[in-house]
């Protein structure tokens, strides 16, 4: 077990050098001290999306008239869904232009589906190293296979490419991994050229993996088909599937007709053209979605569909189409709400949602579909009993919904910079429940996880939802600027989520929320229907701040150092020789404050002594040291002492060291609290004596 | 006796949060109210019995946690598996003074309380040991088959929470109803062992299941009725069980909790002195139980039949 871990942390550690269509080269952390905050005051809210236009907007290829995106990746599938055999047949035609600035002589597609072929590929050895060993049962895996791959060049001659394919495994090597096909040319697509490719394809469908497979007659259909790398300028960037990571595409329009049986509802990006019966009790149910760079669908008999228009004075209307599981039907409020404020929230603070349409997926039990996003297209999370004023649902679903901001749009690599997404939309995620979704408690379910139970004494708070939890335990399992793909396959979230929901929401205390508003919505702006780097987003900060933060990213993100700032010691001890600062008792208290860094990290911290008669003192910390003593000599005992009272550094692993207080409770509250355990001890003797 | 063996673990628990609060101002917040952000930082550094701390601490969520954890076959850690033992056995040293009494249906007092607990004590163990054996076949073998394997094969292709829910409830009542089966059986081998003085855990279990194949509505009816006594304690429960506020509210919330604790004591109580009467009164008859020796001061008519007798 233990050479296994060995050889697990090995290849992990390979990953990060030998990556060979890896990241950019990262700058070596910035040696820069940290800045003070903002002095002067921040500018006023705007409401609508600023374009700041103080450095040149980056290349932009010609778009396609009347597009969002550079639509270089264009889809036209046929698909038709086999449910008793579990069975896709497809063919596809893709129109791909080469809009990188290098020729290329080879085309590279994903065929995630590959990734559960069996337990060797790079996804189930990287599930394996998460902790999940349990090994699927033998219907549950899946297959993609490829029968006929054509493609026409600027010659206009069709070259059936079929027998020349070969797998490859940029990432690590795994001569069993499936998921990435290489297609050799016959002649070099040069910058500008433009492709047709026709594909043939058929796939098995896998008992639900990673949001994917059926169960029943649900089937939700995601990373199902035969997809195109990304050409960059410096190679292709198409990556293995992993078990942490997502997926990274060009943008396209996607064209699909997909046929089933007729008693099928079906939902899917874009939206819906035509659903046309056939004489063979089946239906084509044909999609379109423009300026998408995925597209997902799901199918069940059982759906209700509900259609409501979103409406908002400064945005554009939304179509809301929520397909609905009977079990449900009494929460398709709470979805509504939860899509509503989201679209309003982004919507205002960052930019307008763009497409005409939204698709919201009520996922089936066991399904493993929930909580997942798709341009245009995602999936929420309910259960049968969800109590009212507990909003895990509204959370999961702004989240998807959220995505479409950071993911659909702002469309970054998930497979190198996850964080830029899920640790942004987590963020914002958290800021759009805490305003929108009250009153929120923390939930614990008890019998298998059915029966919930809401604490209403305990509330939610909107650091709750940034995550803080997950981060604290793991905050020094990964620097943020390895490839995502290389983290940790087991903690990888709490890197991506986690710690860059609480970074961000740090930066925003730091910046203020009106200067964090700018920064998202100009860079949402600037990089919507594009693929912008770390360093896109860390010069829109500058460009928006006026500062460049070098010191903060460099802890926050190039380095995994925690922050713990704490109280070391505290005394306030009178002094009966009368110094200058006696008042007319004629004695002093000499009061020490000792503050400590204990983690690695460092950040600007208040610190603030109060005195018996209100009066504060407050000393502002670079955090630079390992420790810093201040000394008062004041007629007045101080009662307590706080480090960063305000909570400005949300990563600060132990808050409960942040303070100390001369007049302690500690004994009335671990008395009460040890009491309530006690109870629950108590009842559970008698739980247990009962059968006895 | 659950204060008195919970008490040591509750002051080892104090010591830990204590530990963690240090002379914060958390603390405060975690005096006055519950205070969310510490609980959780507390529960990030946790070991043993720290673990333990959860919000299913507050209020009638102690009862379903418990409740929750053994239909779940939750294993408790160490300690609480440690303190759960001494309460079985103290549980059973006292079972048989309790079932005396009420056998008798006037006072035992202290002497004849605990004579009668220190003679079927060890009868109580064998049977204990008897049915400890059953109820760890039941939770080793049984439960994670339910609830792994038939669960598993039952909802497989299931899309329909509710519906793997309604099975769930069913394993559930499939394994309750084996778990009571074991309850039942053992509740009215207890009573004749004392009743009728029996010394063989053996040949008390095949006399209960004999009188319970014999009456199974009156078994099942009275059973039935005091769980629904439990469940409307439970009910209550939900509706008047204390918050998390500190002060004078402490003290009220913790003398509330003792009375929950109490009455769910009595329920138990209830169920070995109701099914002690229906034995009594179905089975039972002068000839055919071996009643204890009345013992001087007893009553007069005790003392009168006891000189008609000589």
């Amino acid at each position: 077990m233990s050479l296994r871990i060995l050889l697990a942390v090995a290849v992990m550690s390979a990953l990060v050098t030998a990556n060979q269509s890896g990241p950019e080269p990262q700058t070596p952390p910035s040696t820069e001290r940290p800045a003070p905050r903002l002095e002067t005051a921040p500018p006023a809210l705007q409401v609508t999306p600023l374009v700041a236009t103080q450095t040149p907007a980056p290349p932009q290829a010609a778009l396609p008239p009347g597009a969002l995106s550079p639509r270089n990746a264009n889809y036209s599938i046929e698909v038709r869904l086999d449910p008793e055999a579990k069975t896709l047949r497809g063919r596809e035609r893709i129109q791909w232009r080469n809009i990188s600035a290098q020729p290329t002589s080879e085309l590279q597609f994903h065929l995630y589906w590959n990734a559960w072929r069996d337990a060797e590929s790079t996804w189930m050895r990287e599930r394996r190293l998460a902790g999940t060993t349990r090994r699927p049962q033998a219907d549950a895996w899946s297959a993609i296979d490829l029968s006929t791959i054509r493609v026409r060049g600027e010659s206009g001659t069709w070259h059936d490419l079929s027998a020349h394919t070969r797998f490859i495994a940029p990432d690590d090597g795994n001569p069993r991994d499936r998921t990435v096909l290489s297609v050799p040319l016959r002649e070099p697509a040069t910058p500008g050229a433009s492709l047709d490719i026709e594909i043939a394809w058929t796939s098995k469908i896998p008992r639900p993996f990673a949001r994917t497979g059926y169960v029943g007659d649900y089937f939700f259909i995601a990373q199902w088909f035969p997809k195109l790398g990304v050409l960059e300028d410096r190679d292709w960037n198409t990556h293995q599937f992993h078990s942490a990571t997502e997926f990274f595409s060009d943008f396209g329009v996607y064209d699909v007709a997909i046929t089933l049986p007729r008693r099928f509802i079906v939902g899917a990006s874009g939206r819906q053209l035509s659903r046309t019966d056939n004489s063979d009790a089946t239906t084509t149910h044909r999609f379109r979605g423009e300026d998408i760079h995925d597209f997902a669908w799901v199918a069940s008999p059982d759906f209700i569909v509900i259609t409501r228009r979103f409406e908002h004075p400064r945005l554009p209307p939304v179509t809301i189409r929520l397909l609905l599981l009977p079990e449900h039907a009494s929460q398709a409020d709470r979805y509504f709400g939860a899509v509503e404020a989201t679209l309003s929230r982004y919507g205002e603070w960052f930019g307008p949602y763009p497409y005409e349409q939204i698709t919201i997926v009520d996922p089936a039990f066991q399904s493993e579909s929930d909580g997942m996003e798709y341009p245009t297209f995602v999936t929420g999370r309910a259960s049968w009993l969800a109590p009212g004023d507990v909003q895990r649902p509204e959370n999961t679903t702004a989240h998807e919904v959220g995505h479409q901001w950071w993911y659909g749009m702002v469309a970054t690599n998930e497979f190198e910079h996850a964080w830029m997404d899920e640790g942004f939309n987590t963020y914002a995620t958290a800021r759009v429940i805490d305003e929108s979704f009250r009153p929120n408690h923390v939930e614990v379910r008890y019998f298998g996880g059915f029966a919930p139970w809401a604490f209403k004494d305990l509330p939610v708070s909107r650091i709750d939802n940034d995550r803080l939890e997950g981060y604290r335990l793991n905050a020094e399992t990964d620097a943020a600027w390895i490839p995502t793909f290389t983290y940790w396959p087991g903690t990888a979230r709490f890197i991506s989520y986690n710690k860059t929901a609480l970074w961000m929401h740090t930066l925003e205390k730091q910046v203020g929320w009106p200067t964090m508003q700018r920064i998202m919505s100009t860079y949402f702006e600037r990089w919507k229907f594009k693929h912008p780097k770390p360093a896109d987003f860390f010069d829109v900060v500058r460009e928006v701040t006026g500062r460049g933060y070098v010191w903060y990213f460099d802890e926050v993100y190039r380095s995994s150092n925690t922050f713990d700032y704490g109280i070391q010691d505290f005394t306030s001890v009178r002094q009966d020789s009368p110094s200058e600062g006696a008042g007319l008792t004629g004695f002093t208290y000499r009061t020490t404050v000792v503050m400590r860094r204990y983690g690695e990290a460092t950040f600007p911290v208040d610190v603030v002594t109060r005195f018996e008669n209100g009066d504060t003192v407050k000393e502002s910390w670079d955090g630079q040291d390992r420790r810093v003593v201040y000394t008062y000599e004041r007629p007045e005992k101080a009662v307590s002492v706080q480090v960063d009272p305000e909570r400005r550094l949300l990563l600060d692993v132990d808050y409960t060291n942040n303070s100390r207080t001369l007049a302690p409770r500690t004994g009335e509250a671990s008395l009460k609290w040890a009491l309530k355990w006690m109870a629950w001890l108590q009842d559970a003797m008698l739980t247990y004596a009962f059968f006895s | 006796m659950t204060f008195m063996l919970a008490l040591p673990l509750a002051l080892v628990v104090r010591g830990a949060i204590a530990a963690h609060l240090r002379d914060s101002l958390m603390a405060v917040r975690a005096a006055d109210g519950a205070n969310w952000d510490w609980w959780q930082e507390f529960s990030a550094q946790a070991t043993g019995l720290g673990t333990t701390f959860t919000p299913s601490v507050i209020g009638v969520a102690t009862t379903f946690d418990s409740v929750s954890s053994v239909f779940d076959g939750r294993v408790p850690i160490a300690p609480l598996a440690w303190a759960l033992a001494l309460y079985l056995a103290g549980w059973l040293f006292v079972s048989g003074g309790i079932i005396d009494r009420y056998a008798r249906q006037r006072p035992t007092r202290t002497y004849g309380f605990f004579a009668a607990c220190g003679t079927f004590f060890f009868r109580f163990l064998r049977l204990g040991a008897l049915v400890g054996v059953v109820y760890w076949g039941l939770f080793t073998y049984v439960h994670p088959w339910l609830f792994g394997q038939v669960y598993e094969t039952l909802t497989r292709d299931l899309s329909v929470e509710r519906t793997a829910f309604a099975w769930r409830v069913a394993l559930y009542a499939a394994f309750g109803l084996l778990v009571l089966f074991v309850n039942v059986l053992t509740d009215y081998a207890k009573a004749r062992i004392v009743i009728e003085d029996r010394r063989s855990a053996v040949g008390a279990l095949a006399a209960a299941w004999r009188f319970i194949r014999h009456h199974p509505g009156r078994v099942v009816g009275l059973y039935g009725l005091n769980t629904l006594t439990f469940i409307a304690l439970v009910g209550v429960w939900a509706l008047i069980a204390p918050g998390t506020g500190g002060g004078v509210t402490l003290w009220i919330g913790f003398a509330m909790t003792q009375l929950f604790v109490v009455t769910r004591l009595l329920i138990k109580l209830q169920f070995l002195a109701s099914e002690t009467a229906l034995f009594q009164a179905a089975l039972a008859h002068a000839s055919y139980t071996a009643a204890p020796e009345p013992l001087w001061p007893d009553s007069a008519a005790a003392e009168a039949i006891a000189r008609t007798t000589m």
